[in-house]
């Protein structure tokens, strides 16, 4: 990561697409940022926090939520500093409003908005297209489609974003985001403005977004963006690969290099080919120089067709009717690769398939058929674990259950399945809240992590406290946002290298929106825990919040290596007393928990490289099978 | 020159590090080097990926002539943490791929629970041999807990025994300085490196 902050310029690196993106806005002396942690975009913030002390200049920050990062962000460009904000795909939709306006008043320094999509949802709740938004936000979008292009579309953003006085897009899905390889450093700028170096310039006619003004800046917005798109062919963000064949294919991000893949496994050596490196706002001069010899055009890219439906307009207004085909052959939703581009394009243009790739998808039909999915599942020694114990037992799964963003959203999975629903940040309160007005008495409980209740969960849970609405609500609280990577929340007391941070006392903040029924618990200590619960439950009367109290383990465990001790606890079974009950092996499903079989018999035992020794096991233990062990260490010689 | 690997496994199981050990090692021999990783179910016992593909690079251009995922039946070689996960990546083996997996079963929950079978492991290698005969199906936990005492060097055992069986085309010389660099300079994982490349040998 260090690596990142040099400025050697020609040095190839070992980077992964978000780092590239990270370098693209040091070249470009980017001097601040903001973003709240989403995968696939996570690791951005993350390097631009850590290599805060590398750029004195640079300002890098957490935020609270991306409509408060993309503000922030904003704020910066105002001021003359060139700015970037990151989140996921969802993220957008938060930040959204932000946006909406963003083009209207314009920028002052380059602003990036960078976008991490996840086509295929592998990380995600949705796989919604964000470019999109761009039909009505108007900001141009930048697609990289290799971890270079990551890196020198982000810092040409920055100058696109300045000639054009518009925030400009950065798409970047999943599997660029997270594509690790070779990537060529340039240099980075001597000086550049940023912490303290900046000046707002008041511009009341552009800035005041108000009535006839904000009409005369929507009007002025259209036009930069008009004068973007005649500008395209100069711009070296789209390229043409001048084919013989009458077929002309379209593509852009990381999908061109799976196209590309794709013709050489075909043969198709003579390929047209038109690569979007920006795919909005389009350029008809550019797209109608490439169709001229068309036929036939095949636009190959991730979901709903954003770049097909923009082609076909411009083929309209031009009075072009050739075949465009997209969505009729790749599914507009789920994610490309190589081998679904291989075998549509090979059925559509009657080509054979490689028997390599035919014999591979035989044998997976074949081969790997009835074999177990592996679903994720709480780490060992998971304080959500526990607590999606005792709202199981507590219950007795006789609930509804309002579910939320996190780590917790794996009880949603066997062996809890205690979760109703998952949407988007704060679904669990918000709209558990609404569904309360109109159902009868039946009990309710919403889950809500710390860092999405900060996000988003306060205005819901306001509103529920002011309509009386009858609900339980736990606030899992593991001192992070753990799902992302362990990213700061506002209850992170010490960050891991002893920094501390100010957390707000979430108990205050609850009774002074009114909530009389606050109780902490330990989740680890289980029974009583399912006791608060039920307690709760029985209350029948307006908003009861229980804050289930315990850090992240892994965070926990990271803190027990930096400081190592001679001697260690963990938890055992004594195979003697166990009798098997698998109340810990099926019901509790701790993964450090593990069954040995021999022969005709099998037992269950504690991996100890794994057990945290939270304990949380020799509390549900009907038989008391289960104690705490001391181990000192054997370091092997070496 | 392409030469792709795919390693899969479980989150915590090292499958991340030991991807980024074969790339650092590229970058150091001057060979390029890129491959998509799906990080989604890192340490929360779900199925994690990495691809490494190698090219030839192109002195003038530094981007990579390929994308980021190994197509159908494309892998070199697979390194595989989990008898299960092999078998699941089935459909990127061809006939001369090469498997190197670690034969401890690790029990995915719908199992756990009854919903499913775990296959019998010598079903799982019968299927995989059905694709390749190249499959070398060790229990590398007992290696490293029985010569290292902990589990900690698995991952670096199995790029060891990778390394001896497949025909990387990185150097072991970019290899070993890659690791003494991750790791610290720590004489154990070098030597957990050297004992599975010699592991091979040892037993044929």
């Amino acid at each position: 990561m260090k690596e990142l902050a040099q400025n050697h310029p020609g040095k190839i690196v070992l980077a992964m697409g978000n780092e590239a993106i990270v370098r693209g806005g040091l070249e470009a002396g980017i001097g601040y940022f903001s973003t709240y942690p989403g995968t696939p975009a996570s690791e951005i913030g993350e390097v631009y926090v850590a290599l805060k002390d590398h750029f004195p200049h640079l300002y890098a920050e957490f935020s609270i939520n991306e409509h408060v990062a993309a503000h922030g962000a904003l704020g910066a460009s105002w001021a003359g500093v060139r700015a970037m904000t990151s989140m996921k795909h969802v993220g957008m939709n938060v930040a959204a409003e932000v946006l909406h306006f963003a083009a209207y008043t314009g920028i002052n320094a380059g602003l990036v908005v960078v976008i991490g999509s996840d086509p295929g949802a592998t990380s995600s709740t949705s796989e919604q297209d964000d470019r999109w938004y761009s039909l009505h936000t108007h900001l141009p979008i930048l697609e990289p489609s290799t971890i270079q292009e990551a890196k020198e579309f982000t810092k040409l953003a920055f100058e696109l974003s300045e000639r054009y006085a518009l925030p400009v897009i950065v798409n970047a899905p999943s599997k660029l985001c997270h594509n690790i390889g070779s990537l060529q450093l340039g240099p980075l700028p001597q000086n550049f403005t940023g912490l303290r170096g900046g000046k707002f310039v008041k511009n009341p006619s552009r800035y005041i977004n108000l009535f006839g003004g904000s009409v005369a800046n929507h009007a002025k917005a259209l036009e930069q963006k008009a004068k973007l798109a005649a500008d395209i062919p100069s711009l070296s963000l789209n390229k043409i690969f001048e084919g013989t064949s009458t077929i002309g294919f379209i593509s852009s991000s990381v999908n061109f290099s799976y196209l590309k893949e794709a013709l050489d496994l075909l043969g198709i050596t003579d390929a047209h080919i038109l690569k979007m490196g920006m795919s909005h706002p389009l350029n008809a001069r550019q797209l109608m120089q490439f169709a001229e010899r068309c036929t036939r055009i095949i636009v190959v890219e991730d979901l709903e067709g954003f770049l097909e439906f923009q082609i076909k307009s411009i083929m309209y207004e031009s009075h072009i009717r050739i075949p465009i085909d997209g969505k009729n052959i790749f599914a507009p939703y789920g994610e490309l690769d190589v081998d679904i581009i291989v075998r549509a394009l090979g059925k559509t243009l009657a080509r054979e398939i490689p028997h390599r790739i035919q014999n591979a998808y035989e044998n997976e039909k074949k081969l790997a058929r009835d074999i177990p999915p592996r679903q994720g599942s709480f780490c060992a020694g998971c304080p959500h674990r526990a607590t999606a114990y005792a709202i199981v037992k507590a219950t007795n799964r006789n609930a509804i259950f309002a579910g939320d963003i996190g780590c917790y959203t794996l009880a949603c999975l066997p062996p809890f399945r205690a979760f109703d629903w998952v949407t988007c940040m704060n679904c669990g309160v918000g709209i558990g809240q609404g569904m309360r007005q109109v159902i009868g008495d039946e009990p309710m409980i919403a889950y809500v992590g710390d860092s999405t209740f900060f996000h988003s969960g306060i205005p819901g849970l306001i509103n529920a406290v002011s309509q009386n609405a009858n609900m339980v609500v736990v606030i899992l609280d593991n001192k992070c946002v753990a799902m992302t990577g362990h990213q700061p929340s506002p209850t992170t007391e010490r960050a891991l290298d002893g920094t501390r941070f100010n957390p707000v006392d979430v108990k205050s903040l609850l009774k002074s929106i009114g909530i009389r029924y606050v109780r902490t618990v330990n989740p680890f200590n289980v029974s009583a825990t399912i006791a608060s619960i039920a307690e709760a439950l029985r209350e029948r009367e307006g908003v009861r919040v229980i804050i289930s109290e315990a850090e992240c383990a892994l965070q926990t465990e990271r803190r027990k290596k930096l400081q190592p001790t001679s001697s260690e606890h963990y938890h055992q079974i004594e195979p003697s007393i166990c009798q098997k009950c698998n109340e810990c092996y099926i019901e509790f499903g701790c993964p450090a928990i593990r069954r040995f079989d021999e022969e005709n018999e099998f037992s269950y035992y504690i991996e100890e490289s794994l057990c945290t020794n939270c304990g949380a096991c020799k509390d549900i233990c009907p038989n008391s099978a289960i104690s705490m062990v001391e181990i000192v260490r054997i370091r092997s010689a070496s | 020159m392409r030469y792709d690997i795919l390693i899969c496994g479980i989150g915590g199981q090292g499958v991340i590090s030991l991807g980024t050990i074969l790339k650092l090692a590229a970058i150091r021999d001057g060979i390029g080097v890129v491959g998509a990783e799906r990080r989604g179910g890192a340490q929360r016992e779900g199925v994690v990926t990495t691809n490494v593909r190698y090219y030839s690079r192109n002195l003038e251009t530094h981007d990579a002539p390929i994308s980021g995922l190994i197509p159908a039946g494309g892998a070199h070689l697979l390194i595989a943490m989990e008898p299960l996960e092999a078998l699941r990546h089935i459909r990127y083996l061809n006939e001369n791929t090469t498997i190197i997996v670690n034969n401890r079963p690790l029990i995915p929950v719908h199992v756990r629970i009854g919903e499913y079978q775990y296959p019998p492991l010598n079903e799982i290698y019968s299927r995989l041999t059905h694709v390749t005969s190249f499959v070398y199906a060790i229990d590398i936990d007992a290696i490293s807990l029985n010569n290292f005492h902990s589990l900690r060097h698995v991952n670096t055992i199995a790029l060891g025994l990778a390394f001896a069986a497949g025909n990387i085309p990185v150097s072991k010389k970019a290899l070993l300085e890659t690791i003494a660099d991750q790791f610290h300079n720590s004489p154990e994982s070098i030597s957990a490196f050297e004992f599975g490349c010699h592991y091979l040998k040892n037993i044929s």
